[in-house]
């Protein structure tokens, strides 16, 4: 088993191996984020053990056989539309971290070494299991999808432990990592020069965002609002006139406008789905089930189709 | 002096400046304008009046309120005779029941909400299942965990109890014979049962709490009233709720709710998966032969903005409406499933703000002291108030 892990630890480690270890999907960590790749679809996962770790979030190995929720949020629409099904076997494969979907394919007796089995089904927003361990030990999670129209099947396999007392040989090798590139840094004298590039790096990002912003706004269409009780309420469904025009001001009509928006600041979008429900004339269009729910910075969003094209004009709100 | 004992005096003087920066009372800065409004926005007093339903023509009719108050307590809608609405909507406990989840012939799946000042909520339940108060009155009756009754039983009950007869055929006219019903007129009979516990519920309202008094002596510039009313704790605990602590994001308006949802990043109740909320919520009401557009709907119009606007999508992951915290004296355990003992548990929750297990946590860590923490309990504490009942609005004229 400590063999397996070192090995584990050093394949993870130098990049190597993700694609041979895991090549019928797996769990594995990118960018600090635990994802679970079922064949090419993909869905961000975590488990919980809430009665003993609150909210702390795990990838994969559980501190304790206790209640475990499996979570699985979709990084792809199509598994909101296929079946899911989920099974928990103890590891009899003999494999354990490199048991892989052949090896749980020679297994005689799936059900006999079943721990958990969720039935399949389609689940449109967020997939969610729950089991309670009663033991430690090693076993390998299996989660299949079914595409609905041609019966494919996708399957991942996760090898994982419960009981996983230690942070095994990581803070080892990454204290190591960062000892041996600081002294580089360091010794090369490229300490400063590091982080001066980084921050001129920031610099352009930043200003290549306000670039992209300002285009938003600065669309070639004009789009203006009146409400009709003058200023925009919080809290109570209203609906706006929206008053499109050209850049010398001539009205736009005849234009398919959606409209969307949302609060950059706390991360939402609307608490409604407004809609153009009539364009009037003029240029001039009905905007239907208005409703803000806070104040703060809103932004809306108007997308307008047009025969010429599509151009997205940007109403920013302070409510 | 030696260099020990001026150490240690110098010691006892960092420990005295510490403490007198810790603890010392420090001037109030006074409310500004600006604040004042926001105060105004808050305080009872800009409780406009409840908005009509046309989706209930009886809605503020007072013998239909009548009518519901009596169905509201009455135990023989259900299985076993012995549950009511009132059986988790307790009145002395503000109509919630004490509970982590609500007990009647089973354990239901949340925590019971209050009902007090609900009528302004364009949706009802944890999740927004039901578009109206009539709708969700008529769901628990049907629960298997809940009253475990039946539409055709409530028919049975209504006909045959002389006064309740009178009742339903004064409000709505004839029932159907006995032996004559047909689904869709047990149905009608079920949906007014439902329309005439709304009228009760439509009565129920929070009455004046400390804190709108002092909004009151604020606006009228009573700085004795105020102090007599607040105190240092409560003011800055109120000032912490209004600007830095960000509870207006959510909790504004006079009711101190949007009446929307969010997710909090709740943690799950124990032995239980994550709640959805209202992403399936939503889904269930535009199911509903009971919602707003449906053919047991008054509104002829069926002008119903709610449902035709509805948010539907992913950012409704495990997002439950924002209760109004008018309502928190007496209503302890809190949260979707009373996963919170206490209000100090509600608020370290908001302080800490961790990852949501499932779908995104909108709320931003605070990052509060524990004198901060205190204070905002302090102030959130001066929202008791006693339960008011109202004079239906067609009541009003008599």
């Amino acid at each position: 088993m400590i063999v397996h892990r070192i090995v584990a630890i050093f394949l993870l480690f130098f990049g190597l191996g993700h694609s041979d270890a895991w090549a019928h999907g797996g769990v594995v960590e990118e960018d600090d984020l635990c994802v679970i790749k079922v064949n090419y679809l993909r869905a961000h996962f975590k488990v919980y053990q809430p009665a003993v770790r609150g909210l702390e979030q795990f990838c994969e190995d559980l501190p304790a056989a206790t209640q475990s929720i499996f979570v699985m949020e979709y990084q792809h629409d199509s598994l909101s539309e296929m079946e899911v099904d989920f099974r928990i076997i103890r590891d009899v494969t003999g494999k354990g971290r490199f048991a892989r979907l052949e090896d749980v394919e020679q297994i005689a007796d799936i059900e006999g070494v079943t721990v958990f089995y969720q039935e399949p089904v389609v689940e449109p927003d967020v997939y969610l299991v729950s089991h309670e361990f009663v033991e430690e030990g090693d076993f390998v999670g299996i989660v299949s999808a079914r595409q609905l129209q041609t019966g494919k099947l996708y399957t991942a396999v996760f090898p994982f432990e419960v009981g996983f007392t230690g942070l095994g040989y990581w803070p080892f090798f990454v204290g190591l990592l960062v000892l041996l590139q600081v002294q580089y840094l360091y010794m090369s004298g490229r300490f400063g020069k590091w982080f001066g590039g980084n921050s001129g790096a920031a610099t352009l990002l930043v200003i290549g965002l306000c670039f992209a912003i300002s285009d938003v706004s600065a669309s070639e269409l004009r789009v203006s609002f009146t409400a009709p009780d003058g200023q925009p309420r919080i809290n109570q469904m209203h609906s706006w006139i929206l008053h499109i025009a050209d850049e010398s001001g001539r009205a736009v009509e005849g234009a398919r406008v959606e409209v969307d928006g949302g609060m950059p600041e706390h991360d939402h979008g609307l608490p409604t789905k407004p809609r153009v429900t009539e364009e009037l004339g003029g240029g001039d269009y009905k905007l239907e089930g208005l409703r803000f729910h806070m104040s703060g910075y809103c932004e809306i969003l108007i997308r307008v189709a047009t025969e010429s094209g599509t151009t997205v004009a940007m109403i920013p709100l302070q409510l | 002096m030696s260099r020990s004992k001026v150490s240690v005096l110098a010691l006892l003087c960092g420990a005295l400046i510490i403490a007198y920066w810790q603890f010392w009372p420090k001037a109030i800065p006074g409310w500004t304008a600006e604040e004042v409004e926001v105060l105004r926005s808050l305080s009872l007093s800009s409780l406009q009046d409840l908005p009509p339903n046309p989706s209930n023509a009886v809605a503020d009719n007072p013998l239909a309120a009548e009518f519901g108050s009596r169905l509201f307590f009455d135990t023989r809608l259900s299985a076993n005779n012995g549950i009511s609405c009132a059986t988790c909507h307790q009145p002395i406990r503000r109509f919630t029941d004490g509970l982590q989840k609500g007990q009647a012939i089973g354990t239901t799946d949340r925590n019971t909400p209050s009902i007090v000042g609900v009528a302004y909520s364009p949706w009802q339940f944890w999740d927004g299942r039901r578009d109206s108060l009539w709708s969700q009155a008529l769901a628990p009756i049907e629960d298997a965990r809940e009253h475990a009754f039946n539409r055709e039983q409530v028919r049975s009950l209504v006909t045959d109890d002389a006064q309740y007869r009178e009742y339903y055929e004064s409000l709505f006219g004839r029932l159907p014979e006995p032996g004559r019903a047909d689904a869709h007129s047990t149905n009608v009979v079920f949906a007014n049962i439902g329309k005439a516990i709304e009228a009760f519920e439509r009565t129920i309202m929070p009455g004046e709490s400390r804190f709108d008094r002092y909004v009151a002596a604020l606006v009228n510039g009573d700085v004795e009233r105020q102090e007599e009313l607040f105190s240092d704790d409560e003011v800055r605990g109120l000032r912490l709720f209004i600007s830095d602590a960000n509870c207006t994001q959510c909790h504004n308006g006079p009711l101190l709710t949007n009446h929307e949802f969010h997710n909090t990043g709740v943690i799950s109740f124990p032995g239980d998966i994550p709640d959805k909320g209202r992403v399936a919520g939503v889904r269930e009401v535009m199911l509903d032969e009971f919602n707003c557009k449906g053919e047991y709907s008054d509104d002829d119009k069926r002008s119903c903005d709610e449902l035709e606007f509805a948010r539907t999508d992913a950012t409704l992951i495990g997002a439950f409406k924002t209760p109004s915290l008018r309502n928190l004296e007496n209503t302890a355990p809190f949260m979707h499933k009373g996963q919170f003992a206490t209000l100090a548990d509600v608020l370290e929750n908001y302080n800490v703000a961790a990852d949501a297990m499932i779908g995104h946590n909108e709320a931003k860590p605070l990052g509060f002291s524990q004198r901060q923490l205190d204070q905002l309990e302090a102030f959130l504490r001066t929202l008791a108030a006693p339960v008011q009942m109202m004079a239906t609005r067609e009541g009003q004229g008599d």
